[in-house]
This record gives structure tokens, sequence and C-alpha cells, in this order.
């Protein structure tokens, strides 16, 4: 038994040595993300319709995959920026296009700072507030993505009222992750909203100088808020396009 | 760079904890951490949580030396947390209560198993949990063939090795004891569970050292430890079964009493779905709604590849819903009750079989309706010799039924190629009878009896068969864009039909006696068959990442053959009527090759093509097959058809589309078939062997605005189209005995624009809505008229507003108007130019009573006027419901509903174009009143809102 652990242990060990030796490059870089959203899944959370209604749009469209979308997270130590990897998407073959929303969420660690560009409800809004990290608790679980261990952590939001399920690298000590989400011990590679209602899946990640491309797109016309304001107005969005019987999630991100 | 990472994560450690910096105590926690050698770790991962809700309040990494240091911790119990790569993680319990300084001493780090590392390393979905000494599987992650057992998928696990003789060994050391959920399966050996059990039911594998069961049960722990397996077993996967049933019965006024009946039962799991539906009443219904079609169909509700003829590709996507009786698909009616009394019966079965690779659905549907209708109808005709009036009374009931069944396979081989295979057949049966009288008076004349007179017996049967295949074969290349596809279609539909005939004509102008009385006494009978073989290719070929080159090529070659007899039954002995009798064959060969380019780059897309099309016609037609032949068709027509489409994706929801494309539109077999239809011998038609395909040039434009902000809604455009062949009904009236012949012909030259625009917002955000909307049509229409060409030109306005009122959650109103109006002017003869009025009015309340009790009431009010033709028709509209929810999960639901309560209802149809002006009225299902229970298993919502099309 000693004689069979003994070769093992010393693999395990150069592969330490050689992740720590990779650790120092590991702090900067580009993620790119693939965003599959389940809308049958979504559209069951909408409390004004029957259960006929969301057992009817689930069995109809059972064999639909979820929509893809494209992101990018350009991460540093102490910054990361998040959006689309371009300003259009295309179907599957490449033969149509539509325009992405414009999105770019800065986060800047050293100052603890947060600018958010987003266009949505028909406008472009720029949210500037201090970092804010959800408080997150740390699972048992750990995974395999894109070559890197990851551990399991969750959060809640309550504006949306869902329950994030991340999972970050514990090689890559970043505290960044994608769309509004940050603040654990390492990178996240894939984040679960609301259990499969939308997974954002890691598909590669590439370690390189980025500091330089971490720049905020202008903005003309901003409209100006800060997170609390930016809060109740997808609090009051989501309220009257429920009273209004519309799923709310057709022109916020989820 | 390193100074500066830590700096970082000290950084971090305070900023985290930094709302906490107030309280008086703060505590430090420091550690060194090693592996078992006693190697010290650098970069190894620190996180303290709280030990109440486990919330990560504080994290770090070990530095070269291996020691980490967590400051400004808050007093209290936590749970610290480290992980490193290929080191088991651990958990370990800290108290700061008194000391101010906690230092753990030297942590020791125990490695993963090999075995598991590689489960987590390799198996990249296979999420493992380990705490502490027990190891779980997330059986999801591990893929084995239905109906295996748990043995099977412990095969699976890596780590875990399975001999032949079913013992289980887990890292290493043998597992002793299995159990499910925690309990022993039946017997104490392990395998008893593992082989008996289905790896379906089991959600969860985990493994651990546990003591042994002499340890247990004496109570004395003896150091022994030994591996024990627990099978979590799934909460019954995702499976259900659910179902509704509606009754009601209620009196009629001056109809015998009305009732109702519908039933759905579905059942699915993650695979299956099979669906159930039957329908039965005399109140109209004839079909199913879009939600009845959607639970029926359920996953195969709307397949978007199935169209085999492939063209230019606009981007869009269509549906193509309903249909008739000669349609393959289940019809379906957005609750429209039509005309006249409807008994309906109909049912069927539907079941879907989907895995990621193969899709399987297959449905029968039986309908069957039994319609009763009784007209009034005035048309009055622009001839060039005088305009004539014609008034008809009719009384008809016809009986369809109508089997359907399909079949759909779609096979994904591999991720390159996929396969659909559908089959689709029909067999329809109907018989109707008909008794009619028509009177047609000359307008100058003032004389009190008509000019010509009929009345008519019509007593058909018919029976008709249809079948159509089609197979699509679709390949991507591993050349990202390139795609070829395939397709293969054979339709077949046959009829066959009997048409007695029995019609009194008078014509009082006839000078002579022979002449003003004809009596037509046939038995016509028409078998017809069509079969049509077509064949599509389609080539993609990406150019760029932007251009795209797309190419295809379509076949198709119809065959149709029929054979119609007349016979002349006045006489006691039937006699051939050879001038109505046919046989008739005709080939159709249509070949099209096109090519397109397209454009695509952030939202624009552009796409610009032309293709040849060629169509050639033999034919030939006899009075029988035995005769001579009378006349032949052959014809070449070859055509060069262009297209441009454009969509473009702007900010802020904001979409711009347009294109011109020529449409070709061949005839119908009917059109072309040389028979002369004389079932009313006062309006005969006739086919043409000799007709064009129709062309038309057609432009459109549109944008669409969506506001979610402000909820703000816009959308508007123009079309244009302009006619080449266009298929006309022309017509030749006889002056003396006033009898229509009408027979397709092709005109150049007619054509229609229009104007469609809508706007939508709120008048205060949830509670007051505000629609708009409008829509202007101009057309002209060339029918020769006696060879003398008529151009009618019309004009449709359009004005329609819906205000919704939704103050509450316990009352709505909803309150419409659309006013519609058309003019027509007619070359033929300018002093009839006609103007009709279509009005509509609305208005719906719903309110919600304690005691889940809702009542609600919609009166319309219809306005049908044409005044220079003296028509003017008002019909009020009232119906009211009352119904309540029974019980606490609201299964059962009782209504009292009364429909046309002021009795009034009516069809009224009225038309101006062409060279007519006509009116009709139907008699239609009035005042009812029923009373009704639903029971749905899954519960029913009842809401005082109407709507957003999810019903």
């Amino acid at each position: 038994m000693t004689r069979l652990l003994k070769p093992v242990l010393f693999t395990l060990l150069l592969l330490t040595t050689y992740l720590s030796e990779a650790q120092t490059n590991q702090t900067e870089g580009v993620v790119l993300y693939t965003r599959r959203t389940f809308w049958p899944k979504i559209t069951a959370r909408m409390t004004y319709l029957s259960q006929e209604q969301k057992d009817r749009a689930a069995n109809t469209w059972k064999n639909e995959e979820g929509s893809k979308e494209k992101m990018k997270l350009t991460f540093t130590p102490t910054t990361s920026l998040y959006g689309y990897e371009s300003e259009s998407s295309e179907s599957e073959d490449g033969r149509y296009t539509w325009r992405n929303r414009e999105l770019a969420l800065f986060r800047d660690f050293a100052n603890e700072k947060q600018v958010d560009i987003e266009e949505m409800l028909g406008k472009v809004y720029v949210v500037e507030d201090s970092l804010r990290a959800p408080s997150w608790k740390i699972g048992n679980q750990v995974r395999e993505i894109a070559g890197h261990m990851c551990i399991n952590a969750t959060t809640t939001d309550s504006v949306k009222d869902q329950v994030l399920t991340a999972w970050f690298a514990q090689d890559i000590p970043v505290s960044a992750g994608p769309e509004r989400i940050c603040g654990l011990p390492g990178l996240i590679l894939e984040l679960d909203i609301n259990n499969g209602d939308v997974i954002i899946e890691t598909a590669s990640i590439t370690f390189k100088p980025v500091a330089a491309d971490i720049k905020l797109p202008k903005v003309k016309k901003p409209k100006k808020l800060d997170e609390k304001g930016y809060e109740t107005m997808l609090k009051t969005y989501i309220a009257e396009q429920i009273k209004e019987q519309q799923n709310p999630y057709w022109e916020i991100r989820y | 760079m390193k100074n500066r990472l830590l700096v970082f994560f000290f950084f971090c450690l305070f900023s985290s904890a930094a709302f906490a910096q107030t309280a008086p105590t703060r505590f430090t926690l420091q550690a060194t951490v090693t592996d078992t050698l006693g190697t010290k770790l650098n970069s190894v991962t620190v996180m303290l949580q709280t030990g109440k809700d486990s919330v990560l309040t504080s994290f770090g990494r070990t530095d070269e030396t291996g020691k980490f240091s967590l400051k400004g911790i808050k007093r209290g119990t936590y749970i610290l947390k480290i992980t490193y790569v290929g080191m088991m993680p651990l958990n370990q319990k800290v108290n700061f209560d008194t000391d101010q300084t906690v230092d753990l001493g030297t942590i020791k780090l125990k490695p993963i198993a090999k075995e598991l590392y590689e489960v987590v390393v390799k198996a990249a979905r296979a999420p493992l949990t380990i705490r502490g000494d027990t190891v779980e599987y997330d059986t999801r992650a591990f893929k084995v063939p239905p109906g295996s057992s748990v043995e099977d998928l412990l095969r699976k696990l890596p780590g875990v090795i399975v001999d032949r003789e079913g013992n289980i060994r887990a890292q290493g050391q043998e597992v002793k004891r299995v159990t499910v959920d925690g309990k022993q399966f039946f017997s104490d050996d392990p395998k008893t569970a593992t082989k008996n059990l289905q790896a379906e039911a089991i959600s969860k594998v985990q493994v651990f050292s546990d003591k042994t069961e002499k340890a247990k049960l004496t109570g004395v722990d003896d150091g022994t430890k030994e591996k024990t397996m627990n099978l979590e077993l799934k909460e019954e996967f995702k499976k259900g079964g659910f179902g509704k049933i509606t009754g009601g019965a209620g009196p009629a006024s001056n109809l015998p009493a009305r009732a109702e009946v519908r039933g759905s039962y579905n059942k699915f799991d993650k695979k299956q779905q099979l669906s159930l539906i039957g329908l039965a009443n005399n109140t109209n219904q004839t079909g199913l709604s879009w939600a009845d079609y959607q639970d029926f169909r359920g996953s195969n509700s709307f397949n978007w590849n199935d169209n085999a003829d492939f063209g230019f590709s606009s981007g869009n996507y269509y549906i193509i819903g309903g249909g008739d009786d000669e349609s393959f698909s289940i019809p379906i009616t957005g609750g429209d009750r039509g005309r006249g009394l409807s008994d309906n019966v109909a049912g069927g079965a539907n079941y879907n079989y989907d895995t990621k690779k193969t899709k399987v659905s297959s449905n029968y549907y039986f309908s069957q309706t039994k319609l009763r209708t009784e007209s009034l109808g005035e048309v009055t005709n622009f001839i060039p010799t005088g305009d004539l009036n014609t008034t008809t009374a009719s009384n008809q009931t016809t009986k369809n039924s109508s089997h359907r069944f399909s079949f759909r396979l779609e096979k994904q081989l591999d991720t390159l190629n996929t396969l659909v295979f559908s089959t689709s057949g029909r067999y329809n049966t109907s018989t109707a009878l008909l008794l009619s009288t028509r009177d047609i008076r000359r307008i100058l004349n003032t004389a009190t009896t008509p000019t010509t007179s009929n009345t008519t017996v019509n007593s058909r049967n018919g029976q008709s068969f249809g079948l159509s295949n089609a197979l699509i074969y679709r390949h991507k290349f591993m050349k990202k864009g390139r795609s070829f596809a395939a397709s293969a279609n054979y339709e077949l539909s046959s009829s066959d039909g009997t048409l007695d005939l029995e019609a009194r004509n008078r014509f009082f102008e006839a000078t002579d006696i022979n002449d003003q009385l004809r009596i037509i006494s046939q038995l016509q009978s028409t078998n017809s068959n069509v079969s049509q073989y077509k064949a599509s290719l389609l080539f993609v070929e990406p150019l760029s990442k932007k251009f795209f080159w797309e190419s295809f090529y379509n076949f198709s070659l119809r065959y149709d053959e029929v054979d119609r007899n007349v016979l002349n039954t006045q006489t006691d002995t039937p006699t051939r009527n050879d001038s109505l009798s046919r046989y008739y064959t005709n080939t159709y060969l249509y070949n099209r090759l096109g090519t397109s380019l397209r454009y695509t780059n952030k939202g624009l897309n552009l796409g610009i093509g032309g293709a040849v099309q060629q169509f050639q016609i033999n034919g030939q037609y006899a009075s029988d097959q035995t005769l001579p032949i009378l006349g032949r068709i052959d014809r070449t027509f070859t055509t060069f058809v262009p297209n441009m489409s454009v969509n473009f994706d702007l900010k802020n929801n904001k979409y711009l589309y347009g294109g011109y494309n020529v449409g070709v539109q061949t005839p119908t077999s009917r059109q072309l078939q040389p028979i002369v239809d004389n079932s009313n011998p006062l309006f005969i038609t006739q086919g043409n062997p000799d007709l064009l395909p129709a062309i038309t040039h057609r432009l459109n434009l549109g944008f669409n605005y969506f506001n979610p902000g402000s909820f703000t809604n816009f959308y508007g455009g123009v079309n244009y189209g302009y006619n080449i062949n266009q298929i006309v009904y022309g017509q030749t009236i006889d002056t003396r005995t006033l009898i229509t012949s009408t027979r397709p012909q092709n005109i150049t030259g007619g054509y229609n624009f229009g104007y469609y625009s809508y706007l939508s917002f709120p008048l205060k955000k949830t509670k007051a809505t505000l629609d708009l909307g409008g829509n202007l049509n101009l057309g002209q229409l060339i029918t020769p008229i006696n060879g003398v060409n008529n151009q009618t030109n019309t004009t449709n306005y359009n004005a329609n507003l819906k205000l919704s009122l939704t103050p509450a959650d316990w009352f709505t109103f909803y309150g419409s108007a659309e006013v519609g109006i058309g003019n027509a002017r007619y070359s033929i003869n300018t002093a009839q130019n006609a103007q009709t009025i279509n009005n509509s009015y609305q208005a719906d309340a719903n309110v919600k009573l304690p005691g889940d009790i809702y009542v609600s009431s919609s009166f319309n009010y219809q306005i049908y006027r044409n005044q220079r033709f003296g028509f003017n028709q008002g019909i009020p509209l009232w119906n009211s419901a009352i119904y309540r929810l029974i019980g606490k999960a609201k299964r059962m639901e009782v209504r009292l509903s009364a429909y046309d309560m002021l009795n009034r209802n009516v069809n009224v149809t009225q038309y101006a174009g062409q060279n007519s002006v006509s009116s009709e009225r139907t008699r239609t299902l009035a005042r009812y009143f029923m009373f009704s229970m639903t029971y749905n298993m899954r519960g029913i919502k009842a809401s005082v809102r109407q709507s957003n099309g999810w019903d």
C-alpha cells in the first residue's frame, strides 16, 4: 500500500508544485462563458400563471435547449470587467445576427468600487456605488471545471428572489465573477442561477496580461443611479410586470 | 507580484469584515498548513464561516512558509475551512472567546486518494461532495442504459470496483454493508440491494467508514471501522399526470337544449408524453383551442424545421396552424363560433417519445361536424347591359367526418447529421343536402315578377383520402456555417363524389315557350386522383464570417386525373350527358433553381438573390376515356424571380424590416380542370386548363418599437403588391336568361396597397392602458364582365381603440370600439359606387366577489350598414357568467352562463368588390343558458384580468 501510495503522492506533489508555480501568472486573463437561459423554467416562476399554464409551457417546450449567449470576463487581481463577448449574437450556423444590449460590469476590488453600464428598459443606465459582495455560504462539493478544482458556494438575490450557486477555482486567487457576482476566494468559473434557470459555464480561460483592456465604454446621455436606486427600479419593474401578467425577465437580466 | 497579492488578500479580509470594526473585541486566527509529510503548503485557501449559518466572513491564503493569519474576527463560533488542490478539504470548529489570538499550530492536510482525484479531475460533469470521511457521488453524472441495476451503476463510479460475483470494493477496501436511505435493505448481504435495485431510482451514492455492526450493538467502540455504502433514493423522478373535464347543459330559445362536454388527460415522464382529448357539443365549438392543441401535441406542438420546400430564407419563422377538411393538421378554432348551428364530436390520442437523439410523435384525431345553415342573401351585380339583383334563400345540412393521423420521427444520427421523416394521412366523408331558391331581377325593371328564378335540391355524397410523406436530411459540415440539406416528398390525394342535382329554372322573358322552363335532373359522379412527387436541395457556403452564399433547387411533378360522368335522369332510362362529362389528365412539371447572397453583421441582416423557374403543363381532355380527345394543353412558362430582404436590429428595442419578393402561385387542380360545375344552374363555374401561375411582386417595410420602461409599444408598416397573370373569375352573363358563367383566367394589372399601425401605452401603469390601431387598404381588381374589363377600386379604412382598466384585483373593465369603412368604385357603372360600414363596440366587466365567486359580463354591438342599398343591421350580443371555485385546492368550478341574453344573434356578412355588392344573413346560435361544472386535477386559477395570450 505504502509502496503504491508513494508515487501517487509524488505525482500529486509535482502537480501541486506546478500549480503553485503557475499561480503567479494565474491572476490575470480572460474567461469566456456560455450563458444558457431556460425560459420554460423562468415562466414557471410567474405567480400569475396557473399550474396548468406552467405545465403546458414545460411540456410544449421540453425539447428546446436553453438559448445561448457568449459572455466575457476580463480580470486582473484588482479589477474585472464583464460583458458580452461581442456587440452582436448569431444563430448557430452564423447566418443571422442580432444586436446585444449594452453591458459592461466593472469591479475595482482595490478601491472598493463598482460601475455597471447596463442597457435595460429602453435606456442605458450607469450604476455607480461602492463594491458589494453577496454573503456567501461555502459548500462541501468539489468539481473540476476547465482544468481547475472548484468548490461550490451559495448565496441569494433578494431583488429577483433567486438562489445562486457559484463554483470558484481554488487555484485562481481572484475575487471576480460573471454577472454582478463576486467576492469569493477564487475566480468563479460557473454560476447557476436559481437551480438551473440560467447556467453560466466556462468555455475557456486564457491567462495573459489584460490590465489595459479593462476600460469602461463611454455612454452618451447616461441615466445615473446608485445601487439602491437600481434595486428599487428593478423591484418596482418586477412588481409592475407581474401585476400586468407579463414576464419581467424578457426585458431585464435574469 | 506576490507581495501585491498578499496585500490584496489581507485587504479583502479587512474590507469584508469592515462593518464590524466598531465592535470592542477583535480576534486573530493563525496557523501553519502542511501536508502529511510536513511540507509547508503555499497559497492554500483559508475560509472562515460563521458557525450558526456558515456564512463566509473572511478568507485568505497561506504564504511561502505555509502560514496564514486572519484578523479582525468578531466573538463567536466559526468553522475554518481549508482547501488545497489535491488535498482533502478540512473543516474545523474554532471558538473566539477569551484569547485575542488563536493559534492552531500546524494543520496537516491529507491527500485525496488517487482514484477519487481522477473522478474529480477527469469526469468534468461529476460533482463530488466530500464531507470529512464521506464521499458522495451524484448519479446524474454517470450514465447507464435504462433498466440497469445499481451494480452496473457502481461499475461506472471511479474508485469503486465490482467483481464478477458482485462484491464491491471502494477506495481499496471491501464494502461490508449497503444501506438504502440509511436503512438495511432486506438482508445483510450487500449484493441484495445492488443487484435488485434499479439504477434509475438512485440519486446519490455515499461511501464512508462506519463503526462495525457489533460495535453499534454493544456500544463498545473497538476502533474497527468498515466501509459502508449508502444509496439515496430519488424523489420520484419527474413524472406526472393531469386531466380535466367540463360538462354542462341548459335550455335554449327556440331550439332544443344545448349541452357540451370536453375532457383531456395527460401523462408524462422525462421521455414520454401521452395525451387523450375528447369533446362533444351542440354549441358550435368545432375544434380545439390553442391551449387544448398544445396540451394534446405536447413537445410536438411546433416543429420549425419541417418545411421540405427549400427556398429563399428570410430569417423569420412562420407557423401554419388550423386547417379545413382538406388539411392534414388538426383543426384549431380560436373560440370562433362560426355561422349556422353545428353539432360536434371530436377526439384523439397523441404519443411523444423524446430523447436528445430521437424524437418520435404520433397521433390520431377524429372529428365530425353536422352543420345546418339557413341563409338569406342579396347580391347586386353590375354588368354593362344593366344591373341585376339576386336574392337567395338557402337551407343546407352538411355532415363531415374526418380521420387524421400523423407520425414523425426526428433522428439525430450524430452531431452533424439529422433525419426527419414524417407522414400524415386523412380520410374524409361528407354528405350535404342543399335546398335553395333564387330570383334574379333587372334593377331597372319595376315589375314584381323576377326575370329568372330557380329552385334547386342538391344532394351530395363524397369521400376523400390524402397521404403526405416527407423525408428531410440535413448535414452540417465541420466548417461553421456550411450546410447541405435534401428532401423528398410524395403526396397523394384522391376523392370520389356524387351529386344528385334537381333544379327548376324559369325564364320569364323567354319568348319561346320551350325556353321558359328548364328542368335539370342529373346524377354527376366525379373521381379525381392527384399525385405529386417533390424533391429539394439546399447548400449554404460561408464566404466569410459576414457573407453566406445559399443555393437551392426544387423539383415537382404533379399528375392529375379526373373522371367525371354526368347522367341526365329526367327520364326513366338515364342518358349520358357528353357536354358535361369529362376525362382529363394533366402533368404539371415544375423546376426552380435559385441562389442568394446573405450578409449579416451586428444585427443587420440583408439578403439578395434570384431564381429561375419553369412550369411545363401537358394535358388533354375528352368526354370520356374512350372518346376522341377534345383538346390538348401544352405550355411552358419560364420566369425569373428576384428576392430581397432586410432585417435591422437597432438600439433600444427598435427593429426595422422590409423586403421585395415575387410570389408565384400555381393554379389549383380545381381551377385547371375543364369541368363545368352547374350545381347552381344560374351561376355556372368552369375550370381553365390554360391557366398560368399567378405572379405577385411584393414590397413591404415595417418598424417595431418597444419601450419596456414606459410600457409603450408601437409597430407600423406598409406593403404593396402588383399582380401579373392574377387568377380572376371573369363573368359572362347571358342577357336573356341572366345565367352567369364564370371561368378563371389570367389578368395583369391588379394591385393592392396596405398601411397598418398600432400603438399601446399606459395611461397609468398597471391600472389603465390604451391601445390604438389603424389600417388602410387600397386595391384594384380587374375582372372581365361580358368581355369588358371592369376595374373595381376599393378603399378600406379601419380604426380601433381599446381601453383596459385594471384598477384592483377584484375588478376590471375593458372597452373597445372599431370602425370599418369600405368604399368600392366600379368603372363599369360609376353610379353604383358603394360604401359599406362595419362597426363594433364592446364592453367587458369582471368582478371578483368574496368566497371565490366571479362575475363577468360582456356586451357587444355590431353594426352593418350599406346606405346606398338600404342595408342596415345592428346586432346586440350580451353574455354573462357567474362562477365559483370550490375546495381548498380549487380543483372544481361551478358556472352558470347566459349566452346572447337578448336573443338577437345572427351571422351577417357584407361585401363590396369585384363587380358586386352583397350581403347575407345566416341564422346562428342565439340565446341559451348553461350550467356547467369543471374538474381540473391541477387546480383552477381564476382572474378578472384578460389573459395575455397564455390561454
